[in-house]
């Protein structure tokens, strides 16, 4: 009751703002554009350009998603306006869930739009590959949510705006810009100390791999979309492995916020 | 006018309010030091401190905004954490900092607060009766004016007819009319039945509405009574200052009911504690010389107020004081 108020009332506000077609826009362009790009100038198969449009949207998705939910506490924190919500009935974790439901929301429909706007332009493009527009929407859409949750979480955690964003901005390096360099670094660091031998791929290697959000949903669509099982013996290989590891980071940033934010005082 | 107040009785209804030993400390600052607070169920509290008192920690305790270091709090009966849901459905809030939403009209405000207590106000009427027209309530609150935003609040926090209003500082941003506008809401809804608690910081709002007042500083209730009893408390009575044609050759005697008196530059001071002091003092005075001017100041509520708080913190307390005769 409390959090579908909540959830509605958010997406009324911010429906009324600019954020809402700005985050629509840049999905848009995003997805369909890179993949437009990708149909035109190459001759490959719709997978492979389906696969590359996917490798290239999940750098672009997560800051903007990040960026939908970073305020959506400490906006409210800010202007005081949380305070008149704690004031009624609203509980916090009410008030956290309602705000991750609106942002969600919020982050689905752009993703949806965008996902609609690519299947048309490589439909068009290359004349096949539609069957992948399924997949391709379900694993942004769920890589799009988790990264709303780990945004919903650091505004939790967060008790200025500023704050907010700079953990959003680390989040992002970390899980997206650097995650290259880190898992690199881990593994040459490994084979240094002789726990791995040097070019091997162990399996926790392999799970530090597929960790963040986006490298989760980038393994999982190239598995689904190659024709992949789904519960493949080998979790690397499989849909369900990264799918799992997509649903955790759904919860776990989100639940971690609302434990911060359930005792925090709001001076 | 004033109401006093005899201390409930346990077959009477449960306080409004009840706080025991409530203490709030931020790192080594004691920003509430074991407030012992009991509201009557249908009074109207006037919740007064200078800033930094401790005012608004104490009610972000009750409201559940900040967890006390130690201590209980309760309002109607129900605990302000365990109960708080069920709690703040019967209760009406004008937190202080609040913020409205922007984007939102007032009437979208009004309708998520009915929405949220479960009730079936009619919005329009709510906005009505704080003064906010048709026209004004359709407008985004990002448009609105301090005052306006006041009464938005103010509408928020009456939906559902709360069985207890707390109001910070509602007055802040408010005009001498919105204020007076606003007493007369909060008489009203205390005669529907709705217990009131509010702060405030300037003494002459409290002083027209509340039946009782506590007066906090420090952290610590400095005192706690109606308005007339604190007065009497006080004991500062009215500051006589006669203009004398020549000053009286030695002391003026004794008098029952008069302190402080002082000769100076043509000027005898006294100050008088009963109102018939000040005849016994000006007429022994006209015994020895001729009085050219009289001068009477009333101890006022300022004088009180600064003398029960430390340091008469802000400057209108300080002068004030000096003003009433209350000099150190």
């Amino acid at each position: 009751m409390s959090v579908r108020a909540v959830a509605r009332k958010d997406l009324a506000d911010a429906g009324r703002s600019k954020a809402l077609w700005a985050v629509t826009l840049a999905v848009v362009l995003f997805t369909a554009g890179i993949t437009g790009v990708a149909g035109t100038t190459s001759d490959e198969p719709a997978n492979v350009v389906f696969g590359l449009a996917f490798q290239l949207v999940v750098v672009a998705l997560p800051i903007i998603a990040l960026f939908v939910a970073k305020g959506a506490i400490t906006g409210e924190r800010e202007s005081g306006s949380v305070r008149v919500l704690l004031s009624l009935p609203p509980s916090r974790r009410d008030i956290l869930l309602g705000k991750l439901v609106g942002r969600t929301a919020l982050m689905l429909v752009a993703t949806l739009i965008g996902a609609v706007t690519t299947g048309v332009v490589v439909v068009t493009l290359i004349g096949s590959g539609l069957n992948l527009l399924v997949p391709f929407m379900i694993f942004l859409g769920l890589m799009g949510m988790a990264f709303v949750g780990i945004g919903v979480g650091i505004s939790a955690v967060s008790s200025t705006d500023g704050q907010a964003t700079a953990l959003a901005v680390t989040a992002y390096l970390i899980l997206v810009a650097l995650w290259n360099l880190i898992q690199r670094g881990i593994q040459a660091g490994a084979a240094e100390l002789g726990l791995i031998e040097a070019g091997s791929q162990p399996a926790w290697i392999q799970f530090i791999g597929v960790f963040p959000p986006n490298r989760a949903a980038v393994a999982a669509f190239e598995t689904a979309s190659s024709g992949g099982q789904i519960f493949a013996a080998d979790p690397f290989a499989s849909v369900w492995f990264p799918t799992l590891m997509l649903l955790i980071w759904l919860i776990v940033p989100v639940l971690g916020g609302y434990l911060r934010f359930r005792d925090a005082d709001i001076g | 006018m004033l109401q006093w107040h005899i201390p409930a009785t346990t077959e009477m209804t449960e306080p409004a309010i009840d706080t025991d030993g409530l203490t709030k400390r931020f790192g080594d600052v004691k920003a509430v030091d074991g407030l012992d607070l009991t509201v009557e169920s249908g009074e109207i509290f006037g919740f007064l401190g200078p800033n930094g008192a401790g005012k608004s920690t104490t009610i972000n305790m009750l409201l559940n905004f900040v967890s006390p270091t130690a201590g209980t709090a309760s309002m109607l009966g129900l605990d302000v954490s365990a109960e708080r849901k069920q709690l703040h459905r019967r209760i009406g809030v004008v937190p202080e900092n609040y913020g409205l939403y922007e984007r939102l009209s007032g009437r979208r405000h009004v309708e998520l607060a009915v929405e949220f207590k479960n009730v079936s106000d009619d919005p329009d009427e709510l906005l009505e009766r704080v003064g906010l027209s048709q026209e004004d309530a359709s407008r985004p609150a990002g448009e609105y004016s301090t005052g306006m935003g006041q009464r938005l609040a103010l509408a928020v926090a009456l939906v559902g007819s709360p069985e207890l209003l707390i109001l910070d500082e509602p007055t802040s941003g408010l005009d001498p009319n919105g204020a007076r506008e606003l007493r007369q809401l909060i008489q009203r809804e205390n005669e529907r039945g709705a217990t009131v608690f509010f702060s405030s910081h300037i003494l002459e709002q409290v002083e027209a509405v509340a039946d009782r007042v506590g007066i906090i500083d420090d952290g610590k209730f400095v005192a706690t009574d109606s308005i007339e009893q604190l007065r009497e408390n006080l004991d500062g009575g009215a500051r006589v200052t006669l203009h004398v044609g020549r000053e009286p050759e030695g002391p003026v005697a004794e008098l029952p009911n008069v302190r402080d008196i002082e000769i100076a530059n043509g000027v005898v001071r006294g100050t008088c504690l009963e109102p018939d002091a000040k005849l016994t003092l000006i007429d022994r005075v006209r015994e020895t010389t001729t009085v050219t001017d009289v001068r009477i100041e009333e101890s006022s509520l300022e004088d009180m107020f600064a003398s029960y708080t430390s340091d008469g913190s802000d400057c209108d307390d300080t002068e004030a004081a000096v003003a009433g005769g209350v000099e150190a």
